[in-house]
């Protein structure tokens, strides 16, 4: 009886006339797999032309030299960093959203944690290359991996930069594995209905599931280890990329609260981001019935709370700068609000701190068009987030003889709009090879088929 | 066990090519060779002859020739005049026609355009005075070029090989840093490690 | 070829004779070309030095030439000139960039129709001899050049009974006719500035032109500071604008221009008091006081008075007249009128001397402008043009060229294309002075010898001047009595030579190893003051009315009067006032562009009533608001690949008058009107924050009264923090010394463990003596192989020199007289004891030597730039591209510095302490049976190069060393240290200002 009361979306149930029976699911969600539409052909022939674009500007680069972007003494690093810790950053939602919600029996989840995860595998694989972008000698890069060599000589543990090359690689295997593993059961769904060569290649990555209870008993016990396992690194790994500022002397990076500031940013703009790809992916495939405007709140939700924590981040810095007494740091910081790059700084607060503010009101949360604008600024916010951090501290840094201002270049922006073009590559070929949505988990939350005529009258 | 079996095969046949290879190597030239051996030089100059301490040959001191390496950076190469100096009155026993070459240079007022053997990296800088005056031996670098008719650089495709598998270092190592620095590394009578192993002694 | 790092090609080869046959590329075999007879001073890897003399400009200055395997690669200021004692300045640096210019010519040019088509020098001679025996009427102008040189010349010329004009683009003529009119003295006058206690410049810039800017440079460092007995010399600048020199002033008083005159007589009225003193010139005195001149300088009669009973008293005093970048309608009467206050305050034979007959360029451009008529009426036959460039330097009004074309055969000496050769019909190029032979005198009793220091660029089929004379002469049929110029020379020095000066040959080889020999002159009688023979006036000279802003323009510190233009070491040289590179730009004062409504970086038109151009405005606050300053050596049409199209030609904008008595050309003759174009461009400057150093502990000073008793509250004195071990953040005592200060307690292990025995390398400089004059960039530049990167990648923010001289200005005002603090600040790697580079660099390619030297290793870097951003000095400079090869053409990189990696792109550098040159001395020592090394052995390029002697380097663990003596002065801080605690090796140590430190690092 009591249960019956509670309302079964917060319990995660579907209850969509179309979706009763549980190869509904599996019909709804494989039909994704089958021939693709125009729209479908018209994005991915876009993301493979930024592909070219990103390709082209970076071998530019790697031919003419690191001078093809607009970097020069003081600031040292400009869109590249900025682009990689946004990449990161996206990056972070997904193992959250999976990993974490899992673990806390979060019921909200199911429907979009695929694509989270998917998400999440690319974003650290567009991330893992803008460090090797952005060196001077990137065939010398090889020099930051700790391996016996005929120099005798090995990386500088000290240095952060070493610690980000653990840290990405890292995340990159053990949110591939994870992403892996959640869809082995629904790869062999769609080996199931899959023929021809496509069924080859799922009966070869679907290890042989046959879906007997004891390959589930397995199948439980290796997602909640491998969950346990990830859930420390979403908060370690943009922690560990936070220090590749905070360990430095730079006014502006200097500050301890720089770990827990962009892990909240991270999943901020990660949610944002799953915002962002899940609308239309609901739209273009017809998933009304799994991603109800109940998942879009609960995200919105996750957004308002990140938001504001990111929030208090900006002033606290803002606030400490003046309350050190610093005047170096006062000088970083106003040169932040008024000074050459006060738009960007502006245009950061805007979409990260005041936005936001929209997401009380439910009749925003509950309004798919409202979120999808909304995420697409905070999108926006982020990169200019890191944008302002990088470049404005750098470019006004202690001796002021020494300010320089700095413009990036024609390759610089191509090489960052075609990150995303190579990111949506990835993620395009992924809504037509595996199912987008957890079919599986899905099940288990459909409404058991007897309760169906009580419900009725 | 089959991989232990494999990696003892592999050292044999790698012994083998080395020591045919030492074999060539040692076998080409000699005394009374018919004709100047292919030397790639524009003089089929033959160390051996000149430095060799065989019957026959001349035993000269190394820095007769490379005049400044006790002093200088560099070694130094020896002029043209240097080697006519001599070859002037030396018409050469085994092929006079490459002596005679050295007059036409002389005549021509050219140099003589040797090819390099030896090199280290652009960026890395030996100073051969330090290395002659701490009684290194111009052998232990550039091998037992007294015994040399054609110069060869004394590493080869195979000496990581022969070294990996003998542990022994190969002669010239001067491509690879880790051959300095282990030189560098090693302890003095003092116990003390004999050379500095800092960066800007040699990189700068 | 590994990482396409690669020292010098030439390093591969021994010997200049297979230079040219070097193989690069990692395909074809590498070849060693030994010499074929082996010099006897060569030793291959050795450096062989030669002395000799530069003819940069017209000072002279002694010059010490280091050759590797026979190729000039460096050239230093020699310490045993008797003029210039050491140092060198920029331009004579440079020197070096004209003899590996790939724009030199590469033989003989003969025109044929509207083409030069390179011949042999037979042919050339031939056609010279020829041209000369058939239409005569020859004119032969030329610069300055030595007496031998100069003999040479006026023989030639005799023997064809041709005419000789001389012809130098920047000269000091007002001040040898004022000298001629005051005392009856044949030569320049010299000045001891060192001794002076108080310097007045009316409007002259000592340290950047004249007859010795090294030696005055020096001159300034030391009278300005402090003396054993607490005091030092104060420095006045009477001027319209602010130049290098007057930068250095502690006192500036804006007078009007063309008022010196006024002022100088109006002080002199004070101190003659009933005028007595200043015999001839008493009644004129009477007609002059604080007021007339106050009237006259727009500035206050007080300021004038005070000075002036100053200037009496602070004996001995020095004023020197307006040099070539003042001299308006009346600067002969002017430098007169200064020699009047110099006499009446007594400081004729103490620091200004009459009978020292210094030789530097003072020809009168009266005699170009009838040459100029001459050529125009028909009158010449045969024109040759000799180490000078009048197409360039004469202002567009004076015709030059229309008259140059009227001469039937023009023949130019120019070693490298320039306007005037490229007028020519025949051009014989010269020989660079570094391969040629020649003497020097700058002053009576001193005598240097040029002679070559290598071989002639094999490149370049050039030929001596002296030896072609010689030889048309000879085909001509005139014997002068040599068949070489340098047995003329020393036939020449023979004659001169007499029994008191000992032994000819062995005065000769002195001369050569010294660089010069100085004799004892007999003393003359004290000079006395002679009345005018011709009228003066001293009033304000008139201006062409062009508008309502007068038009200052002046030489260039970096290019002189435009001969130095092609090189681009000087182009990419930041301005030392303006910090600005490549491009030319219009000085102007802040309310003045405010009420015109003009920003910096707009582009305005300039016009004059004789010409007009198109320059960039940027904002100056040490300039009167009713002037605008434009230098010289910009806008070249026809000079080579960086000079032209480089900036505007100021002389388009002067008539071609010449002033009267002197003849010297006028540069401050008219007013100009700006108007803006509507168009902006970023200035190719190296300045970030406008001059304003934010009140942070950069560029500190202390008030001379303050020293002395103020140890206490001077921050960044006392006692020295340190950090308490590795990664311990409680600031520890240190005690007192910066010996202590590395490495740090607790990094004291492996080869740290024994550091305290070995040296640890310091620098002390004293910006009390740095004058700004960026003499040690260039060096810098010379010696490390630090490429140039051109005016588009300056505009990015890439600069890559690895000194940069800091300028902030403190206390500058335009308006009224008053004190002038402005700081120069020469920063490079502060090898930080506690550096923030070096944790961040994942690869170790920054680190700490166990000397204490934060040293770059280049083949490990790989480009990250975290070092870059978390220096707070910002003196770590990137490769962006393949400078080294890109921008170096052939022969240009026969210059670099064989002992020195040259970079490629991708890599970080920054300043090493010349580690070749500490490494070079240990192997030296080494050699010496392991002795050790002595203080003062290890010579960096800035410090050799620097004329004010502020840069001292040394083991600072050494408390004899010079550089622990220097740092122990009360006035020694490190930069930002006490803020960030990085524990610099480099010490600074504060200007002395006589008025109270306002500010600068007092928070």
């Amino acid at each position: 009886m009591s249960n019956a009361t509670k309302d079964p979306i917060a319990r995660g149930a579907l209850t969509h006339p179309d979706v009763t029976r549980l190869d509904d699911v599996n019909r709804d969600v494989l039909k994704i797999l089958s021939a693709p539409g125009k729209g479908w052909w018209a994005l991915f022939g876009l993301a493979t032309a930024g592909v070219g674009l990103f390709l082209t500007s970076w071998g530019w680069q790697i031919y003419r030299g690191i001078g093809a972007s607009g970097l020069n003494e003081p600031v040292g690093w400009g869109v590249y960093i900025t682009t990689f810790v946004f990449w990161v950053g996206i990056a972070h939602s997904g193992t959250l959203i999976s990993a974490i919600l899992f673990l806390f029996r979060a019921p909200w989840r199911q429907s979009i944690y695929r694509a989270a995860e998917a998400m999440t595998v690319f974003a650290v694989m567009t991330a893992g290359l803008f460090p090797l972008i952005h060196v001077g000698r990137i065939w010398h890069a090889y020099w930051l991996i700790p391996y016996p060599n005929s120099r005798f000589l090995w990386p500088n543990f000290k240095s952060p930069l070493v610690w980000d090359v653990f840290a990405i690689t890292t995340y990159f295997t053990v949110s591939a594995t994870f992403f892996y593993l959640g869809a082995i059961p629904d790869i062999a769904a769609a080996r199931d209905r899959a023929t021809g060569l496509r069924k080859k290649l799922y009966q070869l990555i679907s290890l042989g599931w046959r879906g007997s209870d004891q390959q589930w008993h397995h199948f439980g016990k290796a997602y909640i280890f491998l969950a346990a396992l990830a859930t420390p690194l979403v908060l370690s790994v943009h922690s560990v990329v936070s220090w590749d500022f905070a360990v430095s002397i730079v006014p502006g990076w200097h500050t301890t609260i720089f770990a827990p500031y962009f892990v909240a940013g991270a999943i901020y703009s990660g949610v944002a981001m799953v915002i962002t790809l899940v609308v239309p992916l609901r739209k273009i495939f017809g998933l009304e019935a799994y991603l109800t405007t109940k998942h879009f709140d609960a995200m919105a939700k996750l957004c308002l709370l990140t938001s504001m924590i990111v929030f208090y981040a900006y002033l606290s810095e803002f606030f400490m700068a003046w309350y050190s007494g610093e005047e170096i740091e006062r000088t970083a910081f106003w040169n932040r609000l008024f000074g050459t790059y006060w738009w960007a700084t502006w245009i950061m607060l805007t979409c990260n701190g005041f936005l936001p503010v929209m997401l009380w009101f439910k009749r925003v949360r509950y309004s798919i068009p409202a979120l999808f604008v909304i995420s697409i600024f905070v999108n926006i916010g982020m990169w200019f987030e890191r944008y302002v951090i990088v470049v404005t501290s750098l470019s006004h840094e202690y001796e002021p003889f020494a300010w320089g201002i700095y413009r990036p270049s024609v390759t610089e922006m191509g090489i960052m709009v075609g990150s995303f073009a190579w990111f949506g590559f990835w993620f395009l070929l992924f809504t037509r090879l595996l199912p987008p949505i957890a079919i599986q988990e899905l099940k288990e939350v459909l409404p058991p088929p007897m309760r169906k005529q009580k419900e009725a009258h | 066990m089959r991989k232990h079996w494999l990696i003892g095969g592999l050292a044999g046949v790698f012994a083998l090519a080395g020591l045919a290879f030492v074999q060539g190597g040692g076998s080409q030239g000699g005394e009374g060779a018919e004709g100047p051996v292919e030397s790639g030089q524009p003089i089929a100059f033959p160390h051996n002859q000149h430095a060799g301490s065989e019957p026959g040959q001349n035993n000269m001191d190394c820095q007769f020739c490379h005049f400044s390496a006790e002093r200088s950076v560099d070694a130094g190469i020896p002029s043209v005049a240097t080697c006519w100096g001599c070859h002037i009155a030396i018409p050469g026993t085994n092929n006079p026609q490459e002596v005679a070459k050295i007059q036409g240079y002389m005549e021509r007022d050219e140099p003589i355009p040797w090819v390099r053997i030896y090199k280290i990296s652009d960026h890395a800088h030996f100073p051969h005075m330090r290395h002659i005056n701490a009684g290194l031996e111009c052998q232990q670098c550039h091998g037992e070029v007294q015994e040399m008719e054609v110069l060869e650089k004394a590493d080869e495709w195979w000496t990581p090989a022969k070294e990996l598998f003998f542990g022994q270092d190969p002669v010239w190592g001067g491509d690879n840093m880790g051959w300095c620095v282990e030189c560098h590394r090693e302890p003095d009578e003092n116990g003390e490690q004999q050379a500095s192993t800092d960066c800007a002694v040699c990189h700068y | 070829m590994t990482d396409g790092i690669k020292r010098r090609d030439f390093l591969k080869v021994l010997g200049v004779t297979g230079a040219g046959a070097t193989l690069t590329g990692c395909s074809e075999p590498e070849r060693l070309l030994p010499y074929v007879v082996a010099p006897e001073e060569i030793t291959p890897g050795v450096a062989t030095w030669y002395t000799t003399v530069c003819d940069g400009c017209s000072a002279q200055c002694g010059m010490w030439v280091r050759t590797r395997e026979g190729r000039a690669v460096k050239v230093e200021g020699n310490p045993n000139h008797p003029v210039s004692r050491g140092g060198l300045c920029s331009k004579g640096h440079a020197t070096l960039q004209h003899l590996y210019n790939p724009d030199r010519f590469h033989g003989p040019m003969i025109r044929e129709g509207d083409r030069l088509r390179q011949g042999t020098w037979d042919e050339a001679e031939q056609q010279l001899a020829a041209q000369i025996g058939a239409i005569g009427n020859v004119m032969f102008i030329g610069g300055r050049v030595g007496p031998s040189m100069s003999n040479l010349i006026d023989q030639f010329v005799t023997a064809i009974d041709g005419t000789r004009v001389q012809y130098d683009a920047v000269s000091d003529a007002p001040l040898l006719e004022a000298a001629r009119i005051a005392y009856g003295e044949p030569g320049l006058p010299s000045y001891d500035v060192g001794n002076a206690r108080l310097l007045l410049s009316f409007g002259n810039d000592f340290i950047e032109t004249g007859s010795s800017p090294v030696a005055h440079n020096k001159g300034l460092a030391q009278m300005s500071s402090v003396d054993a007995a607490g005091s030092k010399g104060r420095f006045v600048y009477l001027g319209p604008r602010l130049s290098t020199t007057g930068l250095n002033a502690d006192e500036w008083i804006p007078i009007r221009p063309g008022s010196e005159a006024a002022v100088a007589l109006g002080m002199a009225s004070v101190i003659a008091g009933d005028a007595g003193a200043a015999g001839p010139y008493a009644d004129v005195l009477r007609s002059y006081s604080p007021a007339t001149a106050a009237q006259a300088a727009g500035v206050s009669e007080d300021a004038i008075r005070e000075l002036a009973e100053r200037f009496g008293s602070d004996s001995p005093t020095l004023a020197m007249g307006p040099s070539a970048g003042g001299h308006h309608r009346n600067a002969t009467a002017a430098n007169v009128a200064v020699m009047i206050l110099n006499d009446v305050a007594g400081n004729v034979g103490r620091t200004v001397h009459y009978d020292a007959n210094v030789t530097a360029a003072a020809s009168a451009y009266a005699d170009m402008e009838s040459a100029v008529s001459a050529m125009a009426a028909g009158q010449v036959g045969v024109a040759m043009v000799h180490g000078t460039n009048p197409a360039y330097s004469m202002p567009a009004a004076s015709g030059f060229a229309e008259a140059f074309a009227q001469a039937s055969f023009k023949v130019s000496f120019a070693s490298a294309m320039d306007e005037t050769a490229a007028l020519a019909d025949l051009i014989l190029p010269d020989r660079h002075f570094l391969e040629a032979w020649g003497d020097s005198m700058p002053r009576q009793g001193v005598m240097a010898l040029q002679q070559p220091v290598m071989q002639a660029v094999p490149h370049f089929d050039s030929k001596q001047a002296g030896d072609v004379l010689l030889a048309a002469s000879a085909h001509l049929g005139n014997d002068l009595g040599s068949a070489t110029f340098y047995e003329f020379m020393r036939a020449g020095h023979m004659e001169m030579h007499d029994a008191s000066m000992g032994d000819f040959e062995v005065g000769w080889r002195q001369a050569l190893r010294e660089g010069a020999v100085e004799h004892e002159v007999a003393a003359t009688a004290t000079t006395q003051l002679q009345a005018p023979d011709v009228a003066l006036s001293f009033d304000t000279p008139a201006l062409d009315q062009g508008g309502d802003l007068t038009l200052l323009v002046h030489p260039s510190p970096r290019f002189g009067g435009g001969e130095f233009s092609n090189s681009p070491w000087l182009q990419e040289l930041p301005d030392p006032v303006s910090k600005i590179t490549w491009h030319s730009w219009l000085e102007m004062n802040g309310n003045t562009a405010e009420q015109r409504g003009i920003r910096e970086g707009d582009i305005v038109t300039v016009t004059s009533p004789h010409g007009s151009v198109d320059v960039p405005v940027w904002i100056y606050p040490g300039i009167r608001e009713d002037a605008v300053a434009l230098a010289m050596g910009g806008g070249h049409t026809d000079m080579g690949r960086w000079a032209n199209e480089s900036g505007v030609n100021a002389l388009g904008l002067l008539p071609s008058e010449s002033e009267q008595p002197s003849g010297a050309m006028v540069t401050l003759a008219t007013t100009v009107s700006v108007t803006p174009t509507g168009e902006r461009r970023r200035i190719a400057t190296i300045e970030g924050s406008k001059g304003d150093q934010h009140d942070r502990p950069i560029a500190p000073a202390v008030a001379l009264a303050d020293l002395g008793h103020a140890e206490e509250d001077e921050e960044g004195h006392g006692e020295l923090q340190e950090l308490q071990g590795v990664g311990g953040f409680v600031p520890v005592p240190g005690d007192g010394g910066a010996a202590t200060a590395f490495p740090l307690e607790g990094a004291q292990h492996g080869p740290y463990a024994e550091s305290h025995e070995i040296p640890r390398w310091a620098m002390a400089i004293d910006l009390d003596k740095c004058t700004g004059c960026s003499a040690c960039v260039t060096a810098c530049q010379a010696e490390n192989n630090v490429p140039w990167v051109g005016e588009d990648q300056i505009v990015m923010g890439r600069d890559m020199n690895w000194v940069r001289i800091e300028r902030y200005y403190e206390q500058i005002d335009a308006t009224q007289a008053g004190d002038l603090d402005v700081r120069m600040l020469p920063m490079i790697c502060q090898h930080c004891g506690n550096a923030p580079c070096e944790p961040v660099c994942p690869v170790f390619a920054t680190y700490h030597t166990p000397e204490g030297v934060n040293a770059q290793i280049y083949n490990r870097c790989v480009g990250t730039r975290y070092c870059a951003n978390n220096c707070p000095y910002k003196v770590r400079v990137f490769n962006w591209y393949r400078y080294t090869d890109e921008n170096v053409p052939d022969p240009m990189n026969w210059q670099w510095n064989p002992d020195v990696t040259v970079r490629t792109n991708g890599i970080m550098e920054k300043c090493s302490f010349c580690m070749q040159r500490i490494r070079e001395v240990e192997n030296r020592a080494a050699l010496e049976d392991g002795r050790g090394i002595r203080d003062g052995e290890i010579v960096p390029a800035c410090e050799q190069s620097c004329p004010a002697e502020a840069i001292v380097f040394g083991n600072i663990r050494d408390e004899n060393s010079r550089v622990s003596q220097v740092v122990s002065s009360e006035r020694t801080y490190r930069v930002l240290d006490e803020i960030l605690n990085t524990q610099p090796a480099v010490h600074y140590l504060k200007k002395v200002t006589f008025h109270e430190v306002a500010t600068g690092g007092h928070e």
